[in-house]
């Protein structure tokens, strides 16, 4: 559990992450609110989750899942109204889990009253507020970020007869934060919520806030000078909230956006992802084990975050061409799978809803360093739907039961904002909490146990990692370390059953303690400490010195 | 103990007996070191494995190593691979260090920085008997077998512009299913590798009905299946196989019909050290070589028919044509000494009719000396014959073609100083075909009841 009044709470989190539109409604209409989230806290505190991640949920024509922003400070009438939402967070609250909210900076929605002031005229004082252009060749040779469906960063504004710049569809106009009315009026916006007692924001898209001639537009000086401002009145005015950063990057490139521990509390470990399901394939620790050794050390107030799944697609921007190429080969063969760069799939599709591998990968996640975010649905096996666009499949409603609609909505199925799930494989008859809270070997009851373990010890979140390098590759073999607590976790890559010697002399005399089952194993002494494990088997053993 | 029984005694030896055979073959089943299986456990099973027999030698090995590890980072990026490394009773610590490989754990799980996308693993074997290639080789053909590689190559140190696309060309035809054996091809000048253009090919083309060009090479390329096949071969306590085991391998692959193919490589430069330059050793590991080969295998190939051409992947191998610095003259004088000192050995080797061409053109002024190509293919197939028969020492039979092979080879420089590369392709052509005309001849003498003179 999250130790309340802990400024470093982010650091043992458990954050899941979810779209109030997905989770539950609770009036009938189609589409999941704040009040059926509230009535589903009991469900997430007894998976034992700390925090949860909220996409975007503000008034917004969603064009764009809601990152196409119309109002900051407001709730999207279909998910009920700013008094629901601060019944949901109290109710959170109450149950010691805190509430990420996203902050999307670098852009509006093209239908917010700033954008459409800005395009009235050349002369109208939020002129400035975004960034135009009399041609469409300034900042030559940025690359476009939604390759599938831009062809341009700059979109011709017929009303004012200029170009404007966007990094991401050509409806959402970025931001000028060399103007600092914006970064003043985007503060205001953080202060609402703040004040409402909101937990931390996920800065959406990052590197993209600032534009300088001649440069990639990404990752600049003057975008870290923004940060820092923010951070700093934000520690001064909200001491315990947090900023988790999006970027993209690589690790050494998002390491800058951590600062001197006076920028971001925490930011997603994006290559990390595709490496811990390319690993799983190859049956190769490799590409996991040269990730983290490429990550730089970071601030000891920050945190990394790290995931398997999320609403987007599985981005495979931080892969080398032969990496990608071989994740679409092995994991999205189907090309209706694939969407820019990256895989449109959820977790356990991908798995071949393998149980062993989803465990590993999830084992994975729980332990490796950094606090874990748990994609909606991901701890039931929930199932995907490739063919609903975009990448809405993978953002169909959370499956509660077998009842019409999975439970998420008593409307009629054609007014639900997505079809839910029903195939045979992954459909809410089979899949579904309420059946797997009756199954004691079902995936959510594995789940909470590993959540709830993973929460008893801090050495996860804050431990220090040091891999062990048995000659076997196919299996990963690390010790987490933090105070006292010790953790050595094993953990077998491949299909098939393995032998591994691991060199754990340094620990000579430390008992190995199964965490799961509290086993006691050999003690450890100046031999390899020979270990057997079955196809996707990991361990977890608490080393104790007794 | 309680007192022993004559039977007991007689069981209790026979015990001892049972238990010593069975240590011996213990101990030759497992010439695999206990450090060399621990490595190849870490490693499981792959798909490509390439084998170099290190001697020791860091300086070239790490140029090696290299080469194979840029080949499978350009090359086989998905697949699953090891490099194993026999040292051959030398192990070469030197080279682990120098690669910045600390331990046995790490030195065997990481190479330098690597884009494959899979650990390449290098195990680094030793072997308790005394170094040799046919041990090295063993050894290779047992990791191969054990980690079920699919496909294997093999590649000298000595090798000194050994490239990664050397190697992949080797891998890729076994690794598609194409072929099982792969030998390489190179780049020649036109006077080079004559033993191979008048003996080595035409000789194991006419008797084995395939056509590889350099039987005897530092890099070739193997299937898992033929791998298997020559591993369980019971042959690895024999010379021929310990000094120069390639060709054998080659010739097992052909006569067990393995498909067998031919690669292009291009021009090869090897360390000074590499090959023999001494004619008489080369002779005793080549020509005794293939002379063993033909014995051993003659089963497969007494009734087979002619040669057929072999699928060749990239271009046709090349002849260069650079001037050469051989003595002439001299290769002449020792031609005619050689032949005078051995006429009692040669007596006993040749037919009659033979001999006395050969005691004809020992006679010839050198300016108008010629050795047939008729003569020379009958002279061999004498040779290869009583060699069958053993009808003198194997060993001081094999020497005794020497000479002989000075007087084609003397021949040869005289008629075709000038011939241009695709003349020399023109006239080794008729040589192979010289060959498969009086495979009847070998045939003959093969079967025929010999009486060896004491």
């Amino acid at each position: 559990m999250a130790r309340q009044g802990d400024n470093l709470w982010y650091k043992d989190a458990v954050i899941y992450q979810l779209h109030v539109r997905t989770f539950c409604d609770s009036n009938a209409d189609g589409i999941g609110d704040f009040a059926g989230l509230t009535q589903r806290l009991d469900y997430l505190q007894d998976l034992g989750i700390t925090a949860i991640w909220l996409l975007p949920f503000y008034p917004s024509p969603l064009r764009d899942d809601g990152y196409d922003i119309t109002d900051y400070a407001s709730v999207h009438p279909s998910y009920g109204s700013l008094e629901d939402f601060k019944t949901f967070l109290t109710a959170a609250h109450n149950r010691g889990i805190r509430i990420i909210i996203e902050m999307v900076l670098n852009h509006t929605s093209d239908q917010h009253p700033w954008f459409k002031e800005a395009r009235s005229s050349r002369e109208n004082p939020k002129r400035d507020w975004y960034v135009w252009s009399q041609t469409d060749t300034r900042y030559e040779g940025v690359r476009i970020i939604f390759v599938d469906t831009e062809t341009s960063n700059w979109a011709w504004d017929p009303i004012s007869k200029s170009y404007y710049w966007h990094r991401f569809f050509s409806h959402q106009p970025d931001l000028n934060f060399d103007n600092p009315a914006v970064l003043e009026a985007l503060w205001e916006v953080m202060k609402f919520w703040l004040n409402l007692g909101v937990d931390g924001f996920r800065f959406d898209a990052i590197p993209y806030l600032v534009e300088r001639e001649g440069t990639p537009c990404e990752n600049l000086p003057e975008t870290h000078a923004i940060i820092r401002d923010l951070r700093k009145r934000l520690d001064l005015a909200y001491p315990g909230r947090m900023l988790l950063a999006e970027a993209n990057n690589w690790p050494v490139d998002i390491r800058a956006y951590f600062g001197d521990g006076d920028e971001f509390h925490a930011a997603f470990h994006f290559p990390l992802m595709p490496r811990m399901f390319m690993s799983v394939k190859l049956e190769d620790r490799k590409p996991i084990i040269d990730i983290l050794e490429q990550t730089p050390e970071i601030p000891d107030n920050c945190q990394w975050c790290i995931f398997l799944r999320n609403h987007d697609e599985l981005t495979l921007e931080m892969v080398t061409d032969i990496e990608r190429d071989y994740m679409y080969d092995e994991y999205a063969m189907d090309t209706t799978m694939r969407i820019n760069r990256g895989i449109r799939r959820r977790l356990a599709p991908m798995m071949d809803n393998d149980r062993r591998r989803i465990e590993l990968l999830n084992g994975l996640l729980m332990s490796m360093p950094g606090t874990p975010i748990v994609y909606y649905g991901d701890e039931i096996g929930m199932g995907d739907n490739i063919y609903l666009g975009d990448r809405n499949g993978v953002r169909t409603p959370m499956q509660w039961n077998g009842e019409t609609n999975a439970g998420f909505s008593t409307a009629d199925p054609e007014r639900l904002y997505s079809p839910v799930i029903s195939n045979a494989v992954y459909g809410s008859q089979v899949i579904n909490v309420d059946s797997q809270k009756r199954s004691e070997h079902s995936l959510l009851r594995w789940m909470k146990a590993l959540i709830q373990l993973r929460n008893s010890f801090q050495v996860f979140g804050r431990g220090s990692i040091r891999f062990l390098n048995p000659s076997n590759h196919r299996v990963l073999a690390y010790v987490r370390q933090f105070g006292e607590e010790t953790v050595l976790v094993v953990n077998n890559l491949s299909s098939s059953a393995q032998a591994v010697e691991l060199d754990v002399r340094r620990f000579k005399g430390y008992i190995p303690i199964e965490m799961f089952g509290r086993n006691l194993f050999p003690r450890l002494g100046d031999l390899p400490y020979l270990l057997t494990l079955g196809p996707y088997q990991f361990y977890w053993f608490q080393l104790r010195q007794i | 103990m309680p007192p022993l029984f004559v039977d007991d005694v007689v069981g209790s030896f026979r015990i001892q007996q049972f238990e010593s055979e069975i240590s011996r073959a213990l101990a030759e089943n497992t010439f695999l070191t206990d450090d060399l299986l621990r490595q190849l456990m870490g490693v499981g099973e792959v798909d490509l494995l390439v084998g170099i027999s290190s001697h020791g030698d860091a300086s070239t090995t790490s140029h090696t190593l290299r080469a194979i590890e840029r080949s499978f980072q350009q090359y086989f990026t998905r697949q699953r691979a090891v490099i194993v490394d026999v040292c051959g009773g030398g192990k070469d610590e030197g080279g682990a260090a120098a690669a910045g490989l600390s331990n046995v754990a790490e030195k065997n799980v990481r190479l330098a920085e690597s884009a494959s996308l899979r650990t390449v693993h290098r195990v680094t074997g030793d072997f308790s008997a005394p170094p040799s290639p046919g041990m090295a080789l063993r050894t290779i053909l047992a990791a191969a077998d054990l980690l079920r590689a699919r496909a294997c190559a093999v590649v000298s140190p000595g090798t000194l512009n050994l490239a990664p696309d050397w190697i992949a060309n080797l891998l890729r035809p076994v690794y598609q299913g194409k072929v099982d054996f792969v030998a390489p091809l190179y780049t020649r000048h036109k006077f080079q590798g004559l033993l191979a253009r008048t003996l080595l090919y035409p000789m194991s083309r006419a008797i084995f009905g395939c056509r590889i060009r350099e039987l005897y090479s530092d890099e070739w390329g193997f299937s898992g299946r033929l791998a298997a096949v020559c591993l369980n071969q019971d042959v690895w306590h024999e010379e021929p196989i310990l000094t120069r085991p390639e060709a054998w391998m080659a010739i097992s692959a052909i006569s067990s019909d393995f498909r067998c193919c031919q690669v292009f490589l291009g021009q090869k430069l090897q360390s000074a050290t590499g090959s023999g330059t001494n004619i008489v050793e080369v002779f005793r590991q080549t020509v005794g070589n293939l002379f063993w080969c033909i014995e051993s295998h003659q089963s497969a190939w007494l009734d087979g028919e002619r040669s057929k051409p072999g699928q060749t992947f990239g271009p046709d191998p090349e002849l260069t044509s650079e001037p050469t610095d051989l003595n002439r003259h001299r290769i002449f004088e020792m031609f005619r000494s050689g032949v005078t000192e051995l006429e009692p050995i040669l007596s006993s080797i040749l037919d009659l009719e033979t001999h006395a061409e050969i005691k004809s053109i020992v006679s010839l002024e050198e300016n108008k000396f010629k050795f047939a190509s008729d003569l020379w293919v009958r002279t061999l197939y004498d040779f290869v014959a009583s060699y069958h028969h053993t009808v003198i020492n194997r060993d001081h039979l094999v020497q005794a073609l020497v000479p002989l092979y000075r007087g084609v080879t003397f021949s040869f420089l005289v008629e075709h100083f000038d011939s241009s590369p695709a003349e020399m392709e023109a006239v080794s052509e008729g040589l192979c075909l010289e060959f498969e005309r009086q495979k009847p001849y070998l045939k003959e003498r093969w079967k025929a009841k010999v009486e060896v003179k004491s």
